[in-house]
């Protein structure tokens, strides 16, 4: 029933012989070049790496302030949750939810389920929900809009430059910092490769 | 039924390829044994359910560009600015590129998404002089931008978090931002829901005719 010599092109549904691709190499639809699958044995310690250090950044940008505003002489400092918090108590209670989930939390929640992924994977232990962990990781990710609000953040800047001295804080380079690892960490993730992972060598041959 | 999937496709060979893992499996299967997740052909129904997202879309489409996105209090003087309005003042104030950032974000991304996936839904059921690669990437690029236009909101998000200087400078967000927000999520979930694969089959009228 389960026909592990094929896979097919998620854009065009294309039946394809599965690709036997070699380090670094990647395979496309030769129809419709949607990218099927990439193999890097390397893949998983690169993917660790760059998970927790984005980690610890989001950590650090959480801890420091963000920006400062001064106004002759008039100040104000925001941390990062406080671009969300205000909102909450403007009465925009589900915009601030919007927000701070897409800001903050879910990045750290893709983040942390792929790093809980890769350990299930390293320690071989076996977890029925395994397999939901990885679709969720997949769903959560367009909702992830760590590099919007970073160019939101520099749009603001932009427009407060001309009327007050703005102030860079410890947690803006610590978040531009995140943003990079994070968007590496995107661009590593394989679908059909880490499928494999969770299969362990029963699929592994075929892809 | 198979004579309506495009040449070469798994659909056509009687097997399906699940969405969620990309496992290809007989079509006989109700669940994917790797992740179990159901397995369709295509994503049922997709085309009604893109349509139905947009057109919510579409209709707070307009409160958005109506209603202010940011309320400003300066020296008791109070202004709304819609997202129009807000890029009109950047232009004046003379910071241009980002008025053109702001413009792009705000304006032509919604409208491009809004063209292309009506244009894509109106393929899938008519047919069109297009060639599917360039539907694909249509889609691909709908899929690209939609993200993108969440800068003004995070823009209102961090002015109105800055600026609290009572009433000598003042930020409130409007009650467009919410409209705006709303847009943005339905079109990000309608281009969700629309299943690429369809383009690349017979057009839908053409097998209600065929019948």
């Amino acid at each position: 029933m389960i026909r592990t010599e094929y896979v097919a092109c998620g854009h065009c549904d294309l039946l394809l012989d599965a690709p036997k691709i070699t380090e670094g190499q990647f395979a496309m639809c030769p129809r419709c070049g949607h990218k099927v699958s990439r193999l890097r044995n390397k893949l998983m310690s690169q993917l660790t790496a760059f998970s927790i250090t984005a980690l610890i950044l989001l950590g650090l940008a959480n801890t420091f302030n963000f920006i400062t505003f001064n106004l002759n002489g008039n100040i104000s400092e925001i941390t990062l949750w406080q671009s969300a918090l205000d909102l909450y108590f403007d009465q925009y209670k589900y915009l601030a939810v919007v927000v701070f989930m897409a800001i903050t939390v879910l990045p750290a929640i893709v983040i942390g389920l792929l790093l809980f992924f890769i350990a299930m994977i390293k320690l071989n232990l076996r977890w029925q929900g395994l397999s939901n962990v990885l679709r969720l990781i997949f769903g959560l990710m367009p909702w992830a809009m760590a590099e919007v609000f970073l160019v939101g953040v520099l749009v603001s800047l932009v427009k407060l430059v001309t009327i007050a001295q703005m102030g860079l804080g410890w947690s803006f380079w610590a978040y531009g910092l995140f943003c990079l690892c994070y968007a590496k960490v995107l661009s590593l993730l394989d679908r059909y490769q880490m499928w494999s992972w969770l299969e362990g060598n029963r699929y592994n041959d075929a892809l | 039924m198979s004579v309506y999937y495009n040449q070469g496709s798994a659909a056509a060979a009687g097997l399906v390829s699940c969405t969620e893992c990309g496992l290809v499996a007989s079509n006989k299967l109700p669940k994917c044994p790797r992740c179990n997740a159901r397995l369709h052909a295509r994503s049922p129904h997709s085309l009604q359910i893109t349509l139905a997202l947009l057109i919510t879309a579409l209709v707070l489409f307009i409160p958005a560009n109506l209603l202010p996105m940011m309320v400003t209090e300066q020296l008791g003087e109070v202004e709304h600015n819609t997202i129009i309005g807000g890029i009109i003042l950047l232009w004046q104030e003379g910071s241009q590129p980002i008025a053109i950032v702001v413009f792009i974000a705000s304006v032509i991304v919604p409208v491009i998404k809004f063209i292309i996936l009506f244009f894509l839904c109106y393929c899938a059921a008519f047919g069109s002089a297009l060639s599917a690669k360039t539907r694909v990437n249509l889609y691909r690029l709908t899929e690209l931008i939609g993200r993108w236009s969440m800068v003004d909101i995070f823009v209102v998000a961090v002015l109105v978090a800055l600026i609290h200087l009572d009433h000598l400078l003042n930020v409130e967000p409007g009650n467009g931002t919410i409209a705006f927000a709303g847009v943005i999520i339905l079109t990000m979930f309608a281009a969700n829901a629309f299943d690429p694969r369809i383009l690349w089959d017979q057009p839908l009228t053409k097998r209600i005719n065929n019948k």
